[in-house]
């Protein structure tokens, strides 16, 4: 510590009191009314608790977790009801596209042999 | 000695706990000056400085059960200390005045080697801001640690020893000025 550091902590030295002061606080604390334990305050102590704050937490993350998981499960389950959608349509066009082709070569195979005959 | 002090606190606090309520009464004759000199610092108005300390108490009083050690007693009364300063300094347009009837007389200090410039620098300090003061005042009154410094005012210690360079350089350039006015 420096000498201009030395002028700095005698000028903030600790002060004394003004007198009587110790008297004042204890006659405010008397004026205090006394507190009943409420329930409220007996659940604010229990909220304050680190254990339940990481108990908490940890439920909190837990059901984050499930609720992503759900999320993306459901997700999953609609892309598969739309692949199925998709497939259905397609094989319902190429269900119609068959029977387009086979009415047509039903249709030459019935006109061929009568010209050849 | 501050081991002395800290075991006679340690008793007190094992009396209060077991419900003697007038034990209170030697915590606050042992810490009073701390809370109080924290306060005046930051407030610079010994009437303001006196109703934050017996506010410091008064919330003690409520928390004493979260109390656990002397040494976290002297921890706890430090750090509410601040906060209390700092709210009252940012009240402190809206407070109403104090009569004269109600500011205590003040008590007997230790003489100053040089009271003018004592003064002069209580007075720069206050003029510091507020989380600048906060520093100063527990680096040079409370002749603490950065890291216990960090500690108390919840940030961290690059932030203190930033905030207590650029201080005493202010503090430095006011003195000069102060100083050059005072010669002349």
């Amino acid at each position: 510590m420096n000498r201009w550091e030395e002028k700095l902590r005698e000028a903030l030295r600790r002060k004394a009191a003004p007198e009587g002061f110790s008297e004042r606080v204890l006659a405010r604390i008397r004026e205090l009314p006394v507190q009943e334990e409420r329930p409220w305050g007996r659940i604010r102590s229990f909220i304050a608790r680190p254990a339940f704050r990481w108990a908490t937490a940890m439920l909190c993350l837990v059901i984050a977790g499930s609720l992503v998981y759900r999320a993306r499960q459901e997700h999953q389950r609609r892309e598969g009801e739309i692949a199925r959608m998709q497939v259905k349509q397609a094989l319902r066009i190429a269900s119609l596209k068959l029977n387009v082709a086979r009415r047509k070569v039903q249709e030459i195979n019935r006109e061929i042999p009568q010209s050849r005959l | 000695m501050a081991t002395a002090t800290l075991d006679r606190c340690g008793e007190v606090l094992a009396r209060l706990a077991r419900g003697d309520v007038s034990a209170f009464e030697e915590i606050v004759q042992a810490h009073q000056s701390m809370v109080f000199s924290i306060a005046y610092h930051f407030l610079h108005d010994r009437s303001l400085a006196e109703e934050a300390a017996q506010d410091v108490f008064l919330r003690l009083y409520r928390n004493l059960a979260s109390i656990k050690s002397p040494k976290h007693l002297v921890f706890w009364l430090r750090q509410v200390a601040c906060r209390r300063a700092l709210d009252q300094l940012r009240r402190l347009p809206k407070a109403p005045p104090v009569s004269l009837e109600n500011v205590a007389e003040p008590a007997e200090d230790p003489p100053d080697s040089d009271p003018l410039l004592s003064r002069g620098l209580r007075r720069m300090v206050a003029s510091l801001p507020e989380n600048a003061r906060a520093v100063i005042i527990l680096r040079y009154q409370e002749e603490l640690e950065l890291a216990e410094i960090a500690q108390i005012l919840d940030i961290p210690i690059n932030t203190v020893k930033s905030r207590l360079e650029r201080s005493l350089e202010v503090l430095r350039e006011k003195f000069h000025r102060w100083a050059g006015g005072v010669a002349r």
